[in-house]
């Protein structure tokens, strides 16, 4: 593996090579997976550029009537929508995220690589179904906040709101789909004697990003199935008259937001973090504070949503406790940007594009960090929140801090991507027409928003004092973009070169230096053996780091470590293409355009394709299942197996879900206006019902039991058992909520029966998930396919079961008994 | 632990029968004793915390047996206990901003 | 003014309010009606002096990150081919713990005093002697009603000096209150009654604009706020209370206009007192006093009344009002009429 080829030898021909265009389709190896999100993001960052430009274009002077105001509302709305959930997340967790995991941490692909395909075509078609509407029913336009209750079908009709809601949904399920994914991978795929403290910075950030993923988006989803029902089935979640209120829009939105902010950065944290020490030549500094500060700032991120809403009254003691864990927040984030300076400090620096881009990110992130400290101060938000002010902060974190750093991502790695460089000097070219063009759009918002414009306005008025700093602006947005040209042709040069890239052109630190350029499919001919953090680094120049930069200064060439040879390269097993996630995807496409144009028998022929196509994933699972059974798959889970892990994870996820909509029951059980309240509930059906549903547990462990032992006749009757105990269930929740709309309390009758409704029914859904999901096992073990060997399906099976029957002990007490207590 | 055995096969030997059926039992006896606080008026003072406890148990009964937390690797407990943790979080502060708001709301209807 | 940051760090504040005053060329409130530099009530003053204290701290912080990274770019380090790195440290305890706790340190200074000013900017009852007036935002325009009846749209009318008190409700979806130069925003939302309590100081006039995105002519939902001295004030709001102006026997041109307005839709939506009862668009007793329309998009002249009349949407894509097409002669007469309802 570690020889350093300059042309690849005929037996490992490169990941890009061969297949088809089926190939394409079909495939599951994370590094076409990675490219398919590269191409998509790269169109959709020019789509948000163009809305960027047209918006400077209608601020260049005062009165301007070069957009309408709708045209205008729609662009900054899909702006921000498009460069955060089509282009920012897919660059940095899609493209970079994927190509180099597995090429990171020395494994052959990620854990789940079918559910990896599953989450690019969902992404896809989520990009796809946010942009329907320039063919039908408009682009949405009420910002990418969908602030309720302006986004209820009253306020704003049509269909535009309801392809941001379904395409929303949709894209947060992949990234919750590569979340656990990632999650799994870096848990369980690490090569042997890579310890957590050995991981390259980047893996740690990527770890700590996906736990922020799996706890943040069910929180968006929770709200957006909320609006969901407002918007198709007549609920009122967010309307006040119906004695709601669209704040907690505003906090389940948020809930979201804050952690989506680092989302975004903490992957580009981890980028800096290895593209600093290897053109400095000196390993990072401070690695352990660095991996803690990125666990302290995912933890706090998710206590500061309050500070986007200082303004909505919150109360003087709410607002004291978000701006003090706001400003938490700088600490951990200032140890990281000296630690990189610490880093360069005393190097050995290489001045490529790459670091150039690194080392204006430094800056310029610091910028946006500090203007983040005066919103953080409660009282200074309230002049600045919803100003041109905070359009400039947050540019400079999120395009001064992330997209330097997607750029510098890109010089970087582009070589081992695609086996051609990046040509320098137009690269040096870019980054000086973006650190211009950049600082020239973004600095004067700074002022724009100090002397008072407000931000999503289409227009201005002369007298204001607003007109020069805009022009400005709008010179700067077009330097901007003439750079973005700079950037896409280097692209395409590059693509259309025939020169070969090195597999090692900056002689770096990490593992994925060690392959070629570009890799072959499996990435590596045998599993690496790590002996220490900047594993790569070790292995050409020996532990002592500053021996082996010695020696590359005095021109010896790095000792070329020797590869252990694979038997023969048939010998590795990668998984069988599949076409079933691009099948799933269309399927779920289907069903949110079904529902959007009002034609119900799409939506059933998606969900039936959906369907069938994640049993059918399940059985390619477990027909061609050779990952599971590869000793050299999972090295360092401990012997978990994987899908266990990523089942825990998904379980964790959906605790959040859960915790979202028994807090929105809570809150609103008893501020209806008018109807039935929890005295309607009926305690003796549910005990009941809670009985047979931890009955049906306990027949779930003894059918795992009989599974473990090989005891084929009670496997089938326990598995019957909980089926029938399930069905049992959900006939209980049929009679339950029947008898309730008889009684006069259907969905939308006040706010008690919507969310009482929409909680219990989510749950009666997870059930009947777990039903299907245990006839087609029950399906499998009348045709003998389980058996002891596939133990482990009933015990996934089973986790989820369990987990549903937990829920349901929490619903029981919460929302049954302590609800409906006589004069409670 | 001797029970957590052969990590080659990632099999973890569970418990048996006898385990899975004295949990029911448990179960079962504290689901009666919840409905048992709903219907006693007496209790109706402390009945949130003596549900909150009882429901607590349950919970933790199958998590830790049933789904073999306690015989599993800790990552798992962790990769769970954490969202878990975060999830209470969430629920309380929401249920603690609006019970601030709702001073503020607007007489409804 | 500097504010209560003078008194702890003066050296280094005066050294930023200069920096800021050349860095900001023409930051006074003349040439920028709508700054949030030039604080003109309590609230406004303290937030002021909260943000000098926290930009001292920033430019602090900026020139010390700044400096370390010139020295490690340009000083402290050698190219590649020059020299093997002076140094490969890879941690240090001592400095680790300084550029943790030194942050720390910064951020108790400044978590204080936002605490303290948090805690003193929303009291929890009225001050004493408040002016309490109700504030309405729709889409997309502002309704204000003070406690004597009184009641005008988009020009609001405060005593300087006098602690007032807007209680603010949305009529439809959310907005935000916000008239920079008097202190911060305070978001209108559907269902819930927000305070904003503050005393002006300076006589003069503040525009103010909708400051939450709601809707098509956000943009154009803008206000403004009348600081008079307590006499202008009283006198304001006496003319107030009194119906419309009296159209003298002689103005034969709005007499006729008074006729127009009385038999056109216009009565639907707009009250004016005595004449019509609509109350879904701004009460137009005493139009005539008002300096713009229209949500303080256009000034008040017959040709911009006549202009909005005939064609709302031109000017307030949206809005609710029809367009209404008169013949010139009587066009005239109706504008005639509404701008002597002084």
């Amino acid at each position: 593996m570690a020889a350093q080829p300059k042309t690849l030898p005929a037996d490992q021909p490169s990941y890009l090579e061969g297949g088809g265009i089926l190939g394409w389709l079909t495939t599951i190896d994370h590094k076409r997976v990675a490219v398919m999100y590269l191409v998509s993001a790269l169109f959709f960052m020019a789509l948000g550029g163009f809305e960027a430009m047209a918006i400077r274009v209608q601020l260049w002077r005062p009165d301007n009537h070069a957009l309408s105001a709708a045209t205008y509302n729609a662009f900054f709305t899909m702006h921000g929508t498009t460069m955060i959930f089509l282009v920012v997340m897919p660059l940095l967790l899609g493209f970079f995220g994927n190509f180099l995991i597995p090429l990171q941490i020395g494994a052959r692909d990620v854990a789940f690589p079918r559910l990896n395909a599953a989450s690019f075509w969902l992404a896809l078609v989520a990009g796809i179904l946010l942009h329907l509407g320039w063919i039908r029913g408009g682009l949405p336009d009420a910002g990418w906040f969908g602030y309720a209750n302006l986004t209820e079908r009253y306020f704003t009709p049509g269909l535009a709101i309801d392809w941001w809601v379904i395409g929303l949904l949709v894209s947060g399920a992949s990234t919750v789909l590569t979340g656990l994914n990632f999650l799994t991978t870096i848990i369980a795929m690490r090569a042997p004697g890579m310890t957590y403290m050995r991981m390259p910075m980047f893996m740690w950030s990527l770890m700590v990003t996906s736990i922020l993923i799996l706890i943040a988006f069910p929180a968006l989803t929770i709200g957006l199935i909320f609006l969901l029902f407002d918007r198709f089935f007549g609920t009122h979640f967010y309307v006040a008259s119906a004695g709601a209120t669209p704040i907690l829009w505003q906090h389940l939105f948020w809930l979201f937001g804050h952690p989506e902010v680092y989302i975004m950065a903490l992957p580009a944290f981890g980028i800096i973090s290895e593209v600093i020490p290897t053109f400095s030549r000196k390993p990072l500094f401070g690695y352990p504070m660095m991996a803690y500060s990125i666990c302290l700032i995912a933890f706090l991120s998710y206590g500061v949503w309050g500070h986007h809403m200082f303004a909505t009254g919150m109360g003087p003691v709410a607002d004291s406790a978000f701006a003090i864990t706001s400003m938490l927040i700088a600490i951990p984030t200032g140890v990281k940007i000296f630690s990189w300076i610490a880093t360069v400090w005393g190097g050995s620096l290489r001045m490529t594009t790459a670091f150039y881009f690194a080392l204006g990110m430094l800056i310029e992130f610091t910028v946006g960090g500090l203007s983040g400290i005066m919103h953080a101060s409660a009282p200074i938000d309230l002049q600045q929140t919803d100003s041109y002010f905070v359009v400039a902060h947050f540019h400079y974190v999120l395009f001064g801090g992330v997209m330097f750093t997607i750029m510098s991502a890109f010089y970087y790695w582009w070589p081992k991507i695609t086996g051609r460089m990046l040509d320098e000097r137009l690269g040096k070219w870019h980054f000086w027409l973006t650190v211009v063009g950049f600082n020239l759009t973004f600095f004067p918002m700074h002022f724009l928003g100090m002397w008072g414009m407000p931000r999503r306005t289409y227009t201005y008025g002369a007298d204001m004092g607003w007109m020069r700093l805009n022009q400005l602006e709008t010179i700067g947005a077009f330097i901007l973009g003439i750079a973005f040209l700079f950037f896409y042709f280097n692209l395409f040069k590059s693509v259309a070169s025939r020169e070969q890239a090195p597999a090692d052109p900056w002689d770096g630190r990490s593992l994925e230096w060690s392959t070629p350029s570009p890799p072959p499919a499996y990435n590596f001919a045998t599993i690496p053996q790590i002996r220490g953090r900047d594993a790569w680094w070790i292995l050409k120049y020996g532990h002592a780091g500053s021996r082996g930069v010695a020696a590359y200064m005095s021109g010896q060439a790095p000792s070329q470590p020797q590869p252990s040879q694979p038997a023969s390269v048939e010998d590795i097993h990668m998984p069988a293409p599949s076409i079933f996630p691009l099948v799933l995807s269309l399927g779920v496409g289907m069903m949110g355009l079904g529902l959007i144009i009002d034609w119900y028998r799409i939506i059933l022929i998606g969900a039936a394709v959906a369907v069938l196509s994640i049993v059918g994933m399940g059985f390619e699972y477990a027909d061609f299942g050779e990952e599971s059974h590869d000793p050299e798959h999972a090295p360092s889970s401990g012997g978990v197996d994987v899908r266990k892990i990523g089942m825990w994870s998904f379980i964790g996820s959906e605790c959040v879900f859960f915790a979202s909509l028994i807090s929105t029951f809570i809150v609103y059980k008893s501020r209806s206006v008018s109807g039935p309240g929890p005295q309607i509930l009926n305690i003796p059906l549910t005990s009941f019902s809670t009985f047979i549903l931890l009955m049906s547990s306990l027949l779930m462990v003894l059918a795992l039991a009989a599974t473990q032992r090989g005891d084929k006749r009670w496997e089938r009757i326990w598995l019957g058992g909980v089926i029938a105990f399930g069905l049992i269930f959900l006939g209980g929740q049929v009679y339950e909520f029947t008898s309730f709309y008889h009684e006069g309390m259907g969905l939308t009758t006040n706010l008690f029966s919507q969310s009482f409704f929409v909680l219990v029914g989510f749950h009666g859904a997870h059930v009947a998930i777990g039903v299907l999901w245990l006839s087609v096992l029950l399906a499998a073990a009348m045709t003998g396919k389980l058996g002891q060997s596939r133990a482990l399906s009933v015990e996934l099976a089973g986790l989820y079961w369990h987990f549903v029957d937990v829920v349901w002990i929490i619903i029981f007490t919460l929302v049954y008994l302590m609800q409906a207590v006589p004069g409670a | 632990m001797s029970d957590i055995a052969d990590t080659q096969g990632g099999q973890i030997h569970h418990p048996g029968a006898a385990t899975y059926l004295t949990i029911a039992a448990f179960l079962v006896v504290l689901t009666a004793m919840e409905v048992t606080v709903f219907y006693v008026h007496a209790l109706h003072p402390v009945l949130v915390p003596l549900l909150m406890v009882l429901a607590a148990a349950k919970f933790a009964l199958v998590a830790m047996f049933y789904m073999h937390l306690k015989y599993d690797r800790w990552l798992l407990t962790g990769v769970f206990i954490f969202p878990l943790i975060i999830a209470t979080l969430l629920l309380v502060s929401l249920i603690l901003l609006f019970a601030y708001l709702s001073n503020h709301m607007a007489p409804i209807g | 003014m500097i504010g209560r940051g003078s008194n702890r760090y003066s050296i280094a504040t005066i050294v930023m309010q200069i920096a800021i005053a050349l860095a900001i060329t023409g930051c006074s409130a003349t040439d920028h009606p709508m700054t949030t530099l030039s604080p003109k009530s309590d609230l406004a003053q303290w937030i002021q002096s909260l943000y000098i204290d926290v930009t001292v701290w920033d430019a602090i912080i900026l020139a010390i990150v700044v400096c370390a990274f010139i020295l490690a770019v340009f000083v402290f380090s050698s190219r590649v081919g020059e020299a093997a790195p002076a140094s490969t440290a890879s941690s240090d305890l001592g400095l680790e713990i300084a550029w943790t706790l030194g942050p720390t340190l910064v951020l108790v200074m400044i978590s204080v005093p936002t605490v303290r000013t948090i805690f003193r900017s929303q009291p929890a009852v009225a001050p004493a002697g408040a002016l309490e007036i109700k504030v309405a935002a729709h889409q997309w325009w502002w309704e204000f009603d003070y406690p004597d009846g009184a009641k005008t749209g988009n020009e609001l009318h405060i005593p300087a000096n006098r602690p007032i008190r807007l209680l603010l409700a949305s009529a439809d979806i959310i907005h935000s209150f916000w008239v920079p130069q008097l202190g911060g925003k305070r978001d209108v939302v559907p269902g819930q009654i927000n305070e904003l309590t503050f005393v002006a100081t300076v006589p003069g006039m503040y525009p103010g604009q909708c400051a939450e995105f709601c809707g098509l002519s956000h943009a154009n939902m803008r206000f403004r706020v009348f600081v008079d001295s307590p006499d202008d004030f009283a006198k304001w709001d006496r003319a107030q209370l009194a119906g419309p102006a009296a159209i003298p026997a002689t103005d034969l041109l709005a007499l006729n206009g008074a006729n127009v307005f009385a038999n056109s839709p216009c009565t639907t939506c707009h009250m004016i007192q005595g004449i019509s009862k609509g109350y879904i668009g701004p009460d137009l007793t005493h139009f005539g006093s008002r300096t713009t329309l229209a949500a303080g998009v256009l000034k008040n002249t017959p040709e911009n009344v006549a202009k909005w009349i005939v064609n709302p949407q031109g000017t307030k894509p949206g809005a609710n009002m029809p367009a209404l097409l008169l013949p010139g002669p009587k066009m005239n007469a109706l504008v005639a009429y509404l701008e002597g309802l002084k």
